[in-house]
C-alpha cells in the first residue's frame, strides 16, 4: 500500500535519502519474519509490509517522525534488533513506518559506582555485558539471548532469562526511559524527569512503568522508546571473557569460584522441592533449564555432537541410537543447569556444600557426563553469554514454545506432566513435528526478579520450508489450548501467537471475558491519551468502551 | 546450482541477525562486537546475510524486482564470510554464503553488473589480470632471478604469484622474497611468470562464474602440461581459488599450499631458521580467503534427508565449513619465531576476524566502501598498541595502504613473507 509522496518526502527531510526506503525487496526483509507462517494466511513468511523503512540517528529526528506520521496517519513501528514478528506491522492495508533503531547503537554512560547503565536501542545485550564486565559488574540477558536489545527486553517485551533468578527481570531492572510517544511527545520517566540522573524509574517524577511496560510490555504499539537505563548487578568472573576452542562449543574455562552444573531429579516433585529449596537458600547465579530444548531424548546426542567442529547432524542420528547415549538421555531427563559464583572462593565452596545437602535431601544429582570439563565448559560459555540462543531452532529452523506458563514450582510441577503427554502424543500423530520425545520443555529459573516463580515452554519444532509440517505445529497450537482447557490450566503463548492471525473483534471478544477487564479499559484511557490518532498497533491490548464486565472504569 | 536450491535456506532463516555480529562469545567490546561490513555500510536489513536471504526469496516469489537498491545490496559485501561463521554457529542447515553467491551470479546471468564491473573484466578477459596491466609484465618481478619457466620447463610445483604480487608496485617484493625462502630449503620449483593467468577466485566471489572457468582452464591445463601437483602462493585469494572454487567446480586435485604453511613447516622441520631480530610490535589480521574461507575442501554431492520426522540431515552427510579448520596457526608460529618481534593480538581473530574492506570485488566496484571497512579494522590494530599491521594477502595489504593514504592510520603494512625474509 502506498502513501502520498509528500510524506515520503517529509520523512526524507529528517533523515536523508540514504536512510529511507521503499524498495519493495528491502521491505521484505522486514516483513520475513519467524512465527509468521503459524498465524498468516496460507502460512505465508512475511507480515505485513511495511510502507517504508526509516533509519533515525536520534531522538529528535524519532519524534519529527512521529509528528510526521500524525500528519499524515501512518502507523509507527519500531524495531531494534528484530527477532519475532512482533517487530514487524500487524495489520494488512494499515500503511506503517517501519522505525529501524540500528543507528542508536550507543552506550551512553555507565554508572559504576549506582550500577546504571543507559542505553540507545540497537545496544545488544553482549555488546553491554562485554563493556560492564570489564567494571565488574554484569546484566541479566534476556532468554532470547544476548544478540538482543537491551531496550526492548526492558522496556517493551518481556525480560526474562537465566540470570534473572540472580539479577532480575528487565522490567524491573528498568530505571528509567527516553519515550516518544505516538503522539510525539517526548517523555523521561523516573528520576530523570527531575533532573535527578538515572537511577530510580520510580521517581521523584512520574513512574510510568505500569503505563509503558507492565509484564508483558507494549511490543512496539506505544511509540518508540529512544533510550533507557538498565540496572547492573555484580559480576565476580573475569573482566573480559575468553572462550577457548573452535566453533561451534567455544568453552569458557571455570575460575576457582565458579561452579558449572547440570543436575539431575528423579521425578517432577523432586524437581519442585529442589527448586524451592535451592531459592529458600540464595545459592545459585544463574539458573536454567537449557539443553532440553533438543528434547529429553535426543539432548544428549545433540550437545555432545555439538561439541565437535566436524560433527554433523548425521551423526546425532548415529548417536542417539547408541546404548550408552540412551542411557545418558534416562539420567539426565528431568535435568536443570546451575552456575553457583562466589564473591570468593570460600563462598562458592560454601553454596557446594549447600547445593550437596539439598540434593541428598532431594534426591537430585549430578549429571555425570554432563559435568565433566569439557561440558562443563561449554555449558559455562552458553550460559554467560547466550550467545548461542540461535540452537533453539536447531533441528530445523522453525519453532514454537508452546505452555510457557509461570507461576511456584507446584504449579510448574503439575502443569508440565499434561504439557509431556500433550506434545507426545501430537509427535505420535503426525511426523510434521521433530520427534524428540513428549518433554523438549526448556525456560530459566525464574520469570520475577529474585527467583521462586518461572515457567516452562514446550520446544516444537517444525519445518517451515514445509507447508505440512507448519502446520502440523498449528495444529499442536490448538491441541495445547484444549489441553490446558481440559486441566483448568491458563492458556500459554500459543494462545498469543495465535491471536496475531484474528480480525480485532475476535480479539475484544476474548478480552472482554478476562478476570479483570478494567486494565483493559484503563489501557484505552492511556491510549486515547498518548495515541491519539491510533498510530501504534494493537500490541498495546485495550478494550473498546462497553465492552466485557462493567466495573468502575468500563462505562466512563 | 540455482537460486531455487536455496530456497529452504531462506525459508529457515530466522532473522536472528547473528550474521551481523561476531560469534558472541568472543565479543570483548561494544565497538568490535561487528562483525558485517556490509550492514554498516548499508544499515537496511538487505545489507547482511539474512536480509539477501529474504531479497532472494522475494525476486524468486516475484514479490519484487531488481532495483538499483537490490543490486547495491547485493554487490556491496564483500562476501568475506563472516556471516556464514556465525550463522552455523547453531545451525548445520544454512549456507547464507553459498546462497548469497548464487544470488550475485543470478543478478549478472541476467545482465545486473555494476558499470564499475566492466573494464576490470575486459581485463580479465584479454590481460588476463584484473589491474588492468599489460599481460607482458606479468612475470617481470622475476626477470633478473633465473627461475624455472614451466612453460618451457617440468617441476612438480609451481609458484603462482598472483595478479597484486605481479603488477603492484609496492607489493611484488613479497613475490621475490618467496621465490628466496623457497630457493632456500631447497625446493624444486618453476613460476609460469608471463603465461601465469589470474586465479579468476575474484570474478567468481563477484558473480561472473564463467569467467572463473575461462581461467581455471587456462590455468589447469598449464600446470598439467608442466607437471606440477602442489601450486606454492602468498596470495591468501588465489590459494582460496585453488584450494576451494578449483575444487569444488573444476574438479581440480592438485595439492594447494600458502607460503605461510611452507614456512610454517620448514621452521618445524629445521630447515630454515630466523635468526635477525625484527624488533617491531604487530598485529596479525586474518585474511578471509586464507582463515575462516580456507578450510580443506571435502567433495560432497548429496541431497536432504528428514531425521526424526522433520530435523535436517543430508545423505551422505554434507561436509561442515564453519570456520574451525582454517588456517590460523601456521602465520601466528611464523610471527612468534621471528626473534625481537613482539606479537599482539587483536580482539576480532582467526574465524571471528572482521574483513579488510576488499573482497567481492568491493575493492574495484566500491572503493569508499573498502576503505571505510579497513579503517575499521586498522583503528582496531592500533587499538592494541602494535607498529605494523601484519597479513598474508596482498589485496588486504593494498587495501590497508590506501587507507593509511587517507590518513586511516601511521601503522606499517607489512606482508608476512617479507617479514620472515628480514629475519633471515
Ligand atoms: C528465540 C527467542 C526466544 C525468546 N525468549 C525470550 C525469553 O526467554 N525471555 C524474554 O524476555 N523474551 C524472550 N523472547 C522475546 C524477546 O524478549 C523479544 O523478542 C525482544 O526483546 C528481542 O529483542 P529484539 O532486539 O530482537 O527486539 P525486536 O524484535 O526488535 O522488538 C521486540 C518488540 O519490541 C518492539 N520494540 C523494539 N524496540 C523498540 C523501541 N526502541 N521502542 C518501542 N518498541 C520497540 C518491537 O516493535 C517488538 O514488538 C524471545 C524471542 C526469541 C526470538
Ligand atoms: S542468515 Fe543465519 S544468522 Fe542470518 S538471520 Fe538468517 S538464520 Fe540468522
Ligand atoms: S560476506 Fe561479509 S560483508 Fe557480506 S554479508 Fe557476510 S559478513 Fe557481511
Amino acid at each position: 500500500m502506498e502513501i502520498s509522496r509528500d510524506a515520503y518526502r517529509a520523512i526524507e527531510d529528517i533523515v536523508g535519502a540514504e536512510n529511507i526506503s521503499d524498495d519493495p525487496a528491502f521491505l521484505d526483509s522486514y516483513a520475513f519474519q519467524w512465527l509468521a507462517e503459524l498465524v498468516r494466511p496460507e502460512n505465508s513468511h512475511y507480515m505485513p509490509r511495511p510502507w517504508a523503512v526509516v533509519l533515525p540517528a536520534t531522538t529528535e529526528e524519532v519524534q519529527a517522525i512521529h509528528r510526521v506520521c500524525n500528519k499524515y496517519g501512518i502507523k509507527i513501528k519500531p524495531i531494534s534488533t528484530g527477532w519475532y514478528h512482533w517487530a514487524a506491522p500487524m495489520k494488512d492495508n494499515e500503511p506503517t513506518i517501519q522505525i529501524d533503531l540500528r543507528r542508536m547503537d550507543k552506550i551512553i554512560s555507565i554508572d559504576e559506582k549506582n550500577m546504571v547503565a543507559v542505553v540507545e536501542p540497537y545496544v545488544t545485550c553482549a555488546q553491554l555485558q562485554a563493556e560492564v564486565m570489564k567494571l565488574g559488574l554484569n546484566i541479566n540477558i534476556i532468554g532470547a539471548g544476548c544478540s538482543t536489545s537491551i531496550v526492548a527486553s526492558a522496556s517493551t517485551y518481556f525480560g526474562a532469562g537465566p540470570s534473572s533468578y540472580y539479577m532480575g527481570n528487565n522490567s524491573d531492572n528498568l530505571l528509567g526511559q527516553e519515550w516518544v510517544t505516538p503522539g510525539g511527545d517526548v517523555v523521561l520517566t523516573g528520576s530523570l524527569s527531575s533532573d535527578c540522573g538515572w537511577f530510580c524509574g520510580e521517581g521523584p517524577g512520574p513512574s510510568l512503568r505500569g503505563v509503558t511496560r507492565g509484564n508483558m510490555g507494549s511490543r512496539g504499539g506505544l511509540g518508540t522508546y529512544t533510550k533507557c537505563a538498565i540496572k547492573l548487578a555484580p559480576w565476580h568472573g573475569a573482566a573480559v571473557l575468553e572462550p577457548q576452542g573452535p566453533p561451534p562449543a567455544y568453552r569458557l574455562p571455570i575460575p576457582e569460584n565458579t561452579r558449572v552444573y547440570t543436575i539431575g531429579v528423579p521425578s517432577w516433585d523432586a524437581f519442585a522441592e529442589t527448586y524451592l529449596n535451592i531459592y529458600d537458600n540464595e545459592i545459585g547465579y544463574i539458573f536454567h533449564r537449557q539443553f532440553n530444548l533438543a528434547g529429553a531424548d535426543l539432548a544428549p546426542a545433540l550437545w555432545l555432537t555439538y561439541l565437535r567442529p566436524d560433527g554433523t547432524m548425521n551423526d546425532v542420528e548415529t548417536a542417539s541410537k547408541d546404548p550408552e547415549m540412551q542411557k545418558l538421555a534416562d539420567e539426565g531427563r528431568i535435568s536443570f543447569q546451575i552456575i553457583l559464583q562466589g564473591r570468593s572462593v570460600d563462598e562458592v565452596k560454601l553454596q557446594d556444600k549447600i547445593l550437596d545437602a539439598i540434593m541428598a535431601k532431594t534426591g537430585a544429582y549430578k549429571v555425570g557426563r554432563f559435568c565433566e570439563q569439557d561440558f562443563a565448559e561449554f555449558t559455562h560459555m552458553y550460559l554467560q553469554r547466550l550467545g548461542h540462543k540461535h540452537c533453539n531452532f536447531i533441528w530445523v529452523g522453525g519453532y514454537m514454545g508452546s505452555w510457557m506458563q509461570a507461576g511456584i514450582p507446584d504449579f510448574v510441577k503439575n502443569y508440565s506432566p499434561v504439557a509431556i503427554d500433550g506434545f507426545y502424543r501430537d509427535q505420535k500423530q503426525s511426523d510434521g513435528l521433530v520427534q524428540c520425545g513428549g518433554d523438549a520443555l526448556m525456560g530459566c529459573g525464574s520469570s520475577i526478579s529474585g527467583g521462586g516463580y518461572f515457567g516452562f515452554e514446550q520446544f516444537v519444532s517444525y519445518d517451515p520450508n514445509d507447508k505440512a509440517s507448519v502446520q502440523a505445529c498449528v495444529k499442536h497450537m490448538y491441541d495445547a489450548i484444549d489441553d490446558c482447557k481440559a486441566n483448568g490450566i491458563p492458556l500459554g503463548k500459543e494462545y498469543i501467537y495465535l491471536m496475531i492471525g484474528w480480525p480485532d473483534e475476535q480479539i475484544w471478544n476474548d478480552f472482554s471475558k478476562a478476570p479483570q477487564t478494567f486494565v483493559l479499559h484503563f489501557q484505552r484511557k492511556i491510549k486515547e491519551h498518548f495515541d491519539p490518532r491510533e498510530l501504534g498497533d494493537r500490541n498495546y491490548p485495550w478494550l473498546p468502551k462497553g465492552m466485557g464486565q462493567p466495573n468502575f472504569i468500563t462505562q466512563s | 546450482m540455482a537460486l531455487e536450491d536455496f530456497r529452504a535456506d531462506a525459508m529457515r532463516c530466522t532473522r536472528c541477525a547473528y550474521c551481523k555480529w561476531i560469534p558472541f562469545d568472543h565479543v570483548k567490546s561494544w565497538k568490535y562486537a561487528k562483525g558485517c561490513p556490509s550492514i554498516e555500510a548499508g544499515k537496511f536489513h538487505s545489507y547482511s546475510a539474512g536480509g539477501r536471504l529474504v531479497t532472494a526469496l522475494s525476486l524468486m516469489d516475484g514479490r519484487s524486482t531488481v532495483t538499483p537498491a537490490v543490486e547495491d545490496s547485493v554487490f556491496k559485501c564483500t562476501m568475506c564470510g563472516l556471516c556464514d561463521v556465525s550463522c552455523k554457529l547453531c545451525r548445520y542447515d544454512m549456507e547464507p554464503l553459498a546462497a548469497m553467491s548464487e544470488l550475485r551470479a543470478t543478478l549478472v546471468e541476467d545482465g545486473h553488473v555494476p558499470a564499475q564491473v566492466e573494464p576490470i573484466l575486459k581485463s580479465l578477459r584479454t590481460e588476463f589480470n584484473m589491474l588492468q596491466k599489460p599481460r607482458a609484465e606479468r612475470g617481470n618481478w622475476a626477470k633478473e632471478l633465473g627461475l624455472k619457466d614451466l612453460s618451457k620447463e617440468q617441476a612438480e610445483v609451481v609458484f603462482h604469484a598472483g595478479c597484486r604480487y605481479s603488477f603492484d608496485g609496492d607489493l611484488g617484493h613479497v613475490a621475490k622474497a618467496s621465490v628466496k625462502i623457497l630457493k632456500q630449503a631447497g625446493l624444486d620449483f618453476g613460476i609460469m611468470g608471463e603465461n601465469e593467468s589470474c586465479c579468476g577466485g575474484r570474478a567468481h566471489t563477484m558473480g561472473h562464474r564463467k569467467d572463473m572457468h575461462t581461467r581455471a582452464t587456462h590455468n589447469l591445463t598449464a600446470w598439467k602440461k608442466a607437471g606440477v601437483k602442489t601450486i606454492v602462493t602468498p596470495c591468501s585469494d588465489c590459494y582460496h581459488a585453488f584450494k576451494r572454487l578449483y575444487a569444488s567446480t573444476e574438479g581440480s586435485e592438485i595439492q594447494v599450499l600458502h607460503m605461510v604453511e611452507i614456512v610454517d613447516q620448514l621452521l618445524k622441520d629445521g630447515k630454515l631458521k630466523l635468526t635477525k631480530a625484527v624488533n617491531k610490535k604487530v598485529t596479525y589480521h586474518d585474511p578471509c580467503h586464507l582463515g575462516r574461507q580456507g578450510e580443506p575442501f571435502v567433495a560432497w554431492n548429496g541431497v536432504e534427508k528428514k531425521i526424526f520426522g522433520q530435523a535436517v540431515a543430508y545423505e551422505p552427510a554434507r561436509p561442515r565449513y564453519n570456520g574451525a579448520f582454517g588456517i590460523y596457526e601456521a602465520p601466528r608460529n611464523i610471527l612468534k619465531a621471528i626473534p625481537g618481534l613482539q606479537f599482539v593480538e587483536m580482539e576480532r581473530i582467526k574465524e571471528a576476524a572482521w574483513c579488510c574492506g576488499s573482497g567481492g570485488g568491493c575493492k574495484e566496484t566500491y572503493p569508499d566502501f573498502a576503505l571505510s571497512t579497513a579503517n575499521q579494522r586498522l583503528d582496531e590494530a592500533q587499538s592494541t598498541g602494535a607498529d605494523a599491521i601484519v597479513s598474508a594477502c596482498p589485496w588486504c595489504e593494498r587495501n590497508f595502504l590506501d587507507a593509511n593514504q587517507e590518513g586511516a592510520s601511521k601503522l606499517e603494512v607489512l606482508d608476512i613473507i617479507a617479514l620472515v625474509e628480514q629475519a633471515l
